[in-house]
Order: structure tokens, then C-alpha cells, then sequence
């Protein structure tokens, strides 16, 4: 499921309507963005149930604090840093270990392989799932946002409020992490930088 | 040890956030440097095995559902919101005459002694949990 979409295209008329307490206007901004937002709820907790409550969750406190939202600004930014601490707040409650649903990934093969290798495919792809969550939160996150909703350095510095160069570091510390986790949770031969024998 | 270099310019050549010239200025640097050449090879490994995972879109019924659950809670929460109000109001309105008639001791005034004595044992229990909690948090002090 890609997403890309920072929720920006949503009119200053909807927002302001949104503002006034017009739940049509709020049903349209839930509708242009929700598929992101359980998608990075996804990408940080880790199974279905989680993310659909948490995202949901974000939209009842963003709908309650509308008054506080500037609309001249874009929706998305301010949206995320609600939907980023109801996930937050929920792994808290689990003592930051997620409940990893593989239920909530497929794999894609991009040309026709045969069954065996697509089954090793499989379960690499299963064992890069787990070991995103052995990330910290903010290593998670900074994968999530790139890898899987593919948003640009500009998007995410604009999302998470910090500058495009520390988006390039953060990226190379995640990255690095779930590098040294891939090679720690399943063998050398599923760590990119050591071949298989 | 890691060349500077690639934190940097290998992130933005590794996701293509870079324009043609600074593309060939790395890569020239890339031929003169090992570390940045091997870097770059185990971090693109990684991206494909990262770009071959989707998470699955669920169905377009889940999706139905999923304004109109968040419409059915909002409004839900108003309900809250004015029962606990009424109840509030209720209830000081039962402690404001058990006050002006302190000597008489009725059903009604019970019940709302016990509703208010309650109340306040909640909000007690909250209170210390919150605070609890804030104690306890080794992440208080970041900024989400």
C-alpha cells in the first residue's frame, strides 16, 4: 500500500468549513488522507487493529482541537503530529514493543520467479517486517515515511519539523540499525553486506 | 569507519534526491573510495529488500466502515460529554440543598453523596496514575 500523498491537496474552503464544525468537510479531509495515516500507523504498531484505532483515534482528537488549526498552513504537518503521538502513546502502553502482524504485509515480485525463491522471498520479507520493529520508534518512522510511503526529504522534513539534513542522517542511522538487526535476528546470510554461502 | 561523505551524499544518491551534477560528482567519488563503494552497495541491498514489502491495502468495505466508525465516536463522545455535564449539574444541585437543609437526611440526598464521594475518589485515582506514570516515563523529556 503506497500512499504518497501528504494530504495537501485538500481545499482552504474544506479546511475552514472543517473549522466551523461541518462534518461534510470533515468526512472529506478524513477521506483524502486516511489511507496514509493508517498506513504509517501501520508502519509504527505493527498490526491492523492498532493502526486503524490509533489513526481513527488521531482524527477524533484533531477534529476536537480543529480551533487550534491555522488554515493557512497544510493540513497534513499538524495532522501527523497528533496521529504520531496517539502511536507513540499507544507502544508506551505496550512498553514500546509492538504486537508485529505479518498478516499486515505481502510481497511484491517484480518479475516472474520460481516458487521456491519466491517462498525465500517471502520470508525475507517477513524477516525485514520484524526486525523494522526491533527499531526504535524514531528509526521506524524515518524508514516507514521513505521506504514505504515514499516521501520525498522535503515531505519528511516538512512532517517531522526538522531540516532535510537531518532527515539524511536519521535515514542513515535507521538504516543502519535495521541493517545490524537483519544481520542479528536472522543469520548472516540475510544482512545485506554479507553474501549468502 | 564510514567515509563522512555517505551519511550525507550516499542518502540523497541512494534515494535519487540528487540533480545530475552532484549524481556524477559522487560517483566520481565513489571511485576513489572503497568505503563509500561498499556502503553504497550493502545500503541499496537493504532498500530492495525494504521496497519489496507492501503493506496490505484492506478492502474497500474496511474503508466504509472506517469514516463512519470515526463519525459514530465523535458523536458518542458529545453524548458523553453531555450526559457527565447533566450529572455534574445534578449532582452540586443535590449538594447545594442537602447544604440548606443539613440536618435532614433523605434518600436522595444519600444518593448524591455517594455519587459526589465517588466522583472524587475517580478523579483521585486518575490523578495519581498520571502522576505515577509521568514519574516513571524514561521519555518524558523528548519532544515528540
Amino acid at each position: 500500500m503506497k500512499t504518497p500523498c501528504t494530504g495537501e491537496g485538500i481545499a482552504r474552503e474544506t479546511l475552514i468549513a472543517w473549522k466551523m464544525g461541518r462534518t461534510e468537510a470533515f468526512e472529506r479531509i478524513v477521506k483524502a488522507t486516511m489511507r496514509q495515516s493508517y498506513a504509517i500507523a501501520l508502519g509504527l504498531l505493527g498490526n491492523e487493529p492498532d493502526a486503524k484505532d490509533a489513526s481513527q483515534e488521531a482524527y477524533i482528537a484533531a477534529h476536537a482541537a480543529r480551533r487550534s488549526f491555522d488554515v493557512d498552513r497544510p493540513f497534513y504537518p499538524w495532522f501527523y503530529r497528533i496521529l504520531r503521538n496517539r502511536c507513540l502513546n499507544l507502544l508506551e502502553r505496550r512498553s514500546r514493543h509492538p504486537e508485529v502482524s505479518l498478516e499486515a504485509i505481502e510481497h511484491r515480485d517484480e518479475t516472474e520467479i520460481s516458487p521456491e525463491r519466491s517462498h525465500e522471498r517471502r520470508e525475507t520479507a517477513a524477516m525485514v517486517w520484524r526486525a523494522l520493529f526491533s527499531l526504535s520508534p524514531e528509526h521506524r518512522e524515518i524508514i516507514v515515511l521513505r521506504n514505504f510511503q515514499e516521501l520525498s526529504y522535503r515531505e519528511i522534513a516538512r512532517v517531522l519539523e526538522i531540516s532535510e539534513g537531518t532527515v539524511m542522517s536519521r535515514l542513515f542511522y535507521a538504516r543502519r540499525a535495521l541493517r545490524e538487526a537483519l544481520a542479528n535476528a536472522g543469520g548472516a546470510s540475510h544482512a545485506p553486506g554479507v553474501d549468502a554461502q | 569507519m564510514t567515509c563522512p561523505r555517505f551519511e550525507t551524499d550516499g542518502m540523497r544518491y541512494l534515494d535519487g534526491e540528487t540533480d545530475s551534477l552532484a549524481r556524477a560528482e559522487f560517483e566520481r567519488h565513489c571511485e576513489g573510495c572503497a568505503d563509500c563503494r561498499e556502503q553504497l552497495r550493502q545500503f541499496a541491498e537493504l532498500d530492495t529488500m525494504t521496497r519489496r514489502i507492501t503493506m496490505k491495502d484492506p478492502t474497500d468495505e474496511f474503508w466504509e466502515r472506517y469514516w463512519k466508525s470515526i463519525y459514530r465516536r465523535i458523536e458518542r463522545k458529545a453524548a458523553w460529554v453531555l450526559i457527565i455535564a447533566g450529572m455534574t449539574m445534578l449532582v452540586a444541585f443535590a449538594l447545594h440543598e442537602a447544604i440548606q437543609s443539613f440536618r435532614v437526611i433523605t434518600f436522595e440526598k444519600i444518593a448524591a453523596l455517594l455519587v459526589a464521594i465517588g466522583g472524587v475518589l475517580l478523579l483521585i485515582s486518575l490523578i495519581r496514575e498520571r502522576v505515577h506514570q509521568y514519574r516513571v516515563d524514561p521519555y518524558k523529556d523528548v519532544k515528540r
